[in-house]
């Protein structure tokens, strides 16, 4: 190990440890989320097991036998060992033995039947209601609506209860309140109408949009080439405006303008047409405005990608086609489009996956609506585990959507290091000692 | 400082750069290695400042064995092609930089960095920044960073690369006066002949990774040791015809003409290839073995003109001469060779 | 080569597209400082009552804008801090510097760069929750500056890539260690990638939206994105676009002033890195 190896290691590693939990992890979670019923209910750590009266029903719909269940119920308080012990340290053996010679063995299904029991001793030793209650206590044996923590704790009430051991696995699965494995969040994807209307969705969000920030990219760079410097300058500024502006806030300017007060409503409103909202009136409205949204933002990163290649054009060439005598349009068409092709190749890959990926402006704008008609799959995704009315956050079902997103990311990504002609940044340092 | 490689052997990945070299250079001595563009030369002079590693082999400053001593710890000076001077800093913080790095105190670096800029003549300079100054400025300024620390060695790579023709005469002579002032040990990495040999007390000639002959220039002008030697050094070149030995004879190769062999190796047997190298200024009107050829091409250089010869069987003899004569292009001439000048090697290209 | 075409069908043509934009730039101005009567579009009346949400708190219980501000400017300067001290020094090393498995590094790198970061919001919200962070400035801070750091790495790297290995050397061979050699001779030459991983993550981070409106819902540390946001979404005040307007315009204020002032540099990194 040379000395720069120690050096660079050190450098690297604050951004390692960071990659490491932010980037990995998160890939390699999302996988595993997936393959899990995790949600609001069952909460993100490690749950406990409560049985309670629904998960009662659960138990007899999954064919527990009622013998089984009327035990569950009916283990309420039990004269036992143990509690009678417990009881002669409270109160003295001789109330304990008495207590013991009248109801040895015996189970009441409440805490007041076992009050009376203990009031019914001859002697009616415990004299205060509240030490009676917690004397009656000592005999509880109950295990519905309890917490147990762990598994041994629970595994021990049932025991305790005489519960039958074939029986046990069943209730342990019920009463768990963490989440589990399963793979059922695939199956339910593929069964829903709703994941082909997502697809579809995202499949016309992102063809359309592309094709908008390539044409009117290569539009806006072609035109302001041919501007005299100041002009294009300005019109390259208004066009970085999107870009550059935080997404609220234009997404505030685009509310403005198609809001049934806004803009266009006023304007048409001259004409006689009645004032409406015109993001979120119509399907084909709320379409129209989100392709717009992103087409904006996008087509000016295809201006600057595409200006600086146009300048990169030798002039000598662009004067020489002059000379020949072609057309501005000639000139565009056969001089400067095809030196694009890398660029166009480069903007169309990158963003068709960031396209894929990005719900920020839709979740802004018309929140997937109206009606579900522009909620697109990563939009889905962040609904089902982070945002949605029902307040039931599906974090497993909605990491099985990211999860397709994830896969392709990171194939599209890898193919991003061919592109990259990797073999090329591999040069080695020189500086050996 | 004496420096001593001995079996060097550098690869990058799976080239050999440089395969089992080695070579003494003596304590106050300047010595170049010399070679054209990829013989190793700059991968033996960055291994002996310690950026490279070498893979096999020792490396020696005086008794000391520095082979696995990182370059900080080599205490050798090195003025690189382009020259390296730190951007964002001044003359003076340039110079000053090495003696900063060891903490020397503050008025020691001020007096330390007078002195060599004094030495280099630059003291008018030290406010400025690197990209205010002359190529020749720039190289001043490098050598002074180099050598402001007294290091035991100083390393110049391509130093009059970057410099127009008439700055590198200028710096050509600066060098040599401040390396013979100094006294120091240095080692000259260049493709220029004229440079290593107008510079140096000694020139290590490489080629593919090998040294092939070290020696005095004069000594390697005059007495190279294989055919390679030969034709890289002398300008114009040396030129050469192949034949085969006969009777004390050469008789060149598809052509009835047979010249007298030098008396070195007047004796060979019958049959040997060999190859004959003359040089242009022992190709002249007036020397007795007679050659007869055409005048393919001229070349008038000023002081001297400067022509090829060709025999008949097609090989080129070069000649230079003072001018006067009127000797044209396609004119026939009868001209001598020096035949004790005459260089002979082998078939592998050895001297004989 | 441009005199023998005309310009104005070009500029027309440019100009309709831009309608839109120009329209939305002008009144979201203009919208602030003045009032119109209803169904109408030009002003009547010069007022600042728009801004009234920098002197006094909106009702509903909203925090102050200051302190939304203040959050803000936290999350953005510390994201922008610790990206580029992160991307500075593990940019030198996978420029300069020999180690390891340091191709691997590299191509994980180009990996990283390209990928598509919101798709790893679902599970970075439930690692937050676990590790506790979650709702919290600074749990959102870590996040995002994550994300960041391959981009800030990448076009660190690209910068260290273009100063002359001779430096290096010459400084290595006058003495100094590798350290020192970076610190006092390298760093200085790269003082412009600096400043753009500076300037450029900072406006990331105080643009940033979707990160803090997953990772950090709660009142207490609540960013400007998010602040207008909720304006925006409440159905109580989604209409007052003026109100709306105002706290944008006071949101991206920092925003365009930088945007003028470094303009150039920006239109560069904006294209040249491939993040955005």
């Amino acid at each position: 190990m040379q000395r720069s190896s120690w050096l660079g290691l050190a450098f690297l590693s604050p951004a390692l440890i960071v990659v490491l939990l932010f980037f990995l992890m998160p890939v390699i979670l999302t996988g595993i989320f997936a393959f899990t019923n995790m949600s609001t209910a069952t909460g993100v750590k490690g749950g406990s097991y409560v049985l309670n009266a629904s998960s009662l029903r659960a138990l007899t719909d999954a064919g527990l036998p009622d013998v089984t269940r009327s035990q569950i119920e009916s283990a309420g308080y039990r004269v036992d060992e143990r509690g009678l012990a417990a009881l002669a340290e409270a109160h003295g053996q001789a109330v304990a033995e008495e207590f013991s010679k009248n109801h040895a063995g015996e189970v009441f299904t409440k805490r007041r039947d076992v009050e009376r029991a203990l009031k019914d001793l001859s002697s009616n030793p415990i004299r205060k209601t509240r030490d009676r209650k917690a004397a009656a206590d000592l005999f509880k044996r109950s295990i519905l609506n309890q917490r147990y923590e762990t598994l041994d704790a629970f595994e021990a009430a049932l025991n305790e209860a005489g519960i039958p051991k074939p029986d046990r696995p069943l209730i342990t699965e019920i009463a768990y309140t963490g989440w589990t494995w399963t793979t059922a969040n695939f199956d339910l994807l593929l069964s829903l109408d709703s994941t082909w209307q997502y697809a579809k969705n995202t499949g016309i969000y992102v063809t359309f949009t592309l094709a908008f920030n390539v044409v009117f990219g290569l539009f806006l760079a072609i035109t302001t080439f041919y501007l005299p410097a100041a002009q294009a300058t300005a019109f390259r500024a208004i066009w970085f405006l999107p870009r550059i502006l935080p997404p609220v806030l234009y997404i505030v300017m685009w509310r403005w303008f198609t809001w049934d007060t806004g803009f266009i409503s006023t304007v048409l409103s001259g004409f006689g047409v009645s004032s409406k909202n015109w993001m979120l009136d119509t399907e084909y409205h709320a379409w129209v405005t989100v392709i717009l949204i992103n087409g904006f933002v996008g087509a000016s990163m295809g201006m600057i990608v595409f200006s600086s290649a146009i300048r990169a054009i030798p002039a000598s060439m662009l004067y020489a086609s002059e000379v020949d005598g072609a057309s501005r349009w000639q000139q565009v068409w056969y001089i400067i489009l095809p030196q694009l092709r890398w660029p166009i190749l480069f903007i169309t890959s990158y963003q068709t996956m960031s396209l894929l990926t990005s719900f920020e402006y839709i979740y802004l704008s018309t929140d997937g609506g109206p009606g579900g008609s522009t909620e697109v799959w990563a939009l889905a995704a962040f609904h089902t585990a982070l945002n949605n009315y029902g307040g039931n956050l599906q974090y497993g079902l909605g990491a099985t959507y990211a999860l397709l997103l994830v896969v392709i990311g990171v194939l599209a990504s890898l193919f991003y290091l061919r592109l990259f002609n990797f073999k090329n940044l591999l040069t080695k340092p020189r500086i050996e000692g | 400082m004496r420096i001593s490689i001995t079996n060097f052997t550098k690869t990058f990945g799976d080239t050999t750069v440089i395969k089992d070299m080695s070579l003494e250079i003596e304590s106050g001595e300047m010595l170049a290695l010399l070679g054209p563009s990829g013989c190793g030369k700059s991968t033996t002079l960055f291994s002996i400042c310690g950026i490279h590693r070498m893979n096999a082999g020792r490396l020696r400053f005086g008794d000391k064995d520095v082979t696995k001593r990182p370059p900080q710890e080599r205490n050798v000076g090195v003025v690189f092609q382009n020259y390296a001077l730190y951007p964002h800093m001044d003359v003076h913080a340039n110079i000053a930089f090495p003696l900063k790095v060891r903490k020397e105190p503050r008025a020691e670096i001020d007096r330390k960095v007078l002195e060599i800029a004094a030495l280099v003549h630059i003291e008018e300079l030290l406010q400025r920044k690197p990209s205010q100054l002359s190529g020749g400025q720039q190289q001043r300024v490098a050598l002074a960073r180099a050598l402001v620390r007294k290091p035991d060695i100083l390393l110049l790579d391509e130093p009059l690369a970057n410099l127009d023709a008439k700055l590198r005469l200028e710096m050509r002579s600066e060098i040599r006066r401040i390396q013979q002032q100094t006294g120091i040990t240095a080692v000259l990495v260049t493709h220029d002949q004229v440079e290593a040999m107008s510079m140096c007390d000694r020139i290590a000639l490489m080629n593919k990774g090998d040294i092939v002959q070290v020696c005095k220039p004069k000594e390697m002008y005059d007495n190279p040791a294989s055919d390679f030697v030969a034709g890289f050094l002398g300008n114009p070149p040396i030129a050469f015809l192949d034949g085969i030995a006969n009777d004390g004879e050469i008789r060149l190769a598809n052509s009835e003409v047979a010249l007298r062999l030098p008396s070195n190796v007047i004796d060979l047997s019958n049959g040997t290839q060999l190859r004959l190298g003359i040089r242009p200024e022992f190709f002249q009107p007036e020397n007795d073995m007679k050659v007869t050829g055409k005048v393919s091409f001229v070349e008038t250089q000023g002081r001297e003109d400067l022509f090829d010869v060709t025999l008949t069987n097609g090989a080129v003899l070069r000649s230079i001469q003072s001018r006067g004569g009127d000797i044209k292009l396609g004119d026939e001439v009868t001209w001598g060779i020096s035949r004790e000048h005459i260089l002979a090697f082998g078939p592998g290209g050895e001297r004989l | 080569m441009k005199h023998n075409f005309r310009n104005w069908p070009v500029l027309l043509v440019l100009f309709i597209f831009s309608l839109p934009l120009l329209i939305m730039l002008t009144f979201l101005v203009v919208d602030t400082f003045t009032t119109k009567v209803p169904g109408t579009l030009v002003p009547n009346a010069f007022t600042l009552h728009h801004f009234r949400f920098l002197w006094t708190d909106l009702d509903d219980g909203r925090w102050g804008i200051y302190g939304v501000t203040l959050n803000t400017f936290i999350f953005a300067a510390s994201t922008a801090a610790v990206v580029t001290a992160i991307s500075v020094m593990a940019g030198y090393a996978l420029s300069r510097l020999s180690f390891p498995a340091r191709g691997f590094f590299l191509g994980s790198l180009i990996v990283l760069h390209a990928f598509p970061t919101v798709t790893l919001i679902i599970a970075i919200f439930l690692i937050l929750q676990i590790l506790g962070l979650y709702n919290t400035l600074i749990g959102v801070i870590i996040v995002k500056t994550a994300l960041e750091l391959p981009f800030g790495i990448w076009v660190m790297k690209g910068f260290y890539d273009t100063v002359p290995w001779e430096i290096e050397m010459a400084g290595v061979q006058d003495g100094a260690s590798r350290f020192t050699v970076w610190w006092k001779l390298i760093l200085p030459q790269v003082q412009p990638g600096l400043m753009a991983i500076l300037i450029f993550s900072f406006l990331s981070g105080w643009s940033e939206f979707v990160l803090p409106m997953v990772l950090n819902p709660g009142t207490d540390a609540q960013v400007l994105s998010t602040y207008l946001a909720t304006l925006l979404l409440d159905t109580n005040t989604n209409s007052d676009f003026n109100l709306i307007s105002a706290v944008g315009l006071f949101y991206a204020l920092p925003v365009v002033i930088i945007y003028l002032i470094f303009q150039n540099k920006l239109m560069n990194i904006y294209g040249g890195g491939t993040k955005g």
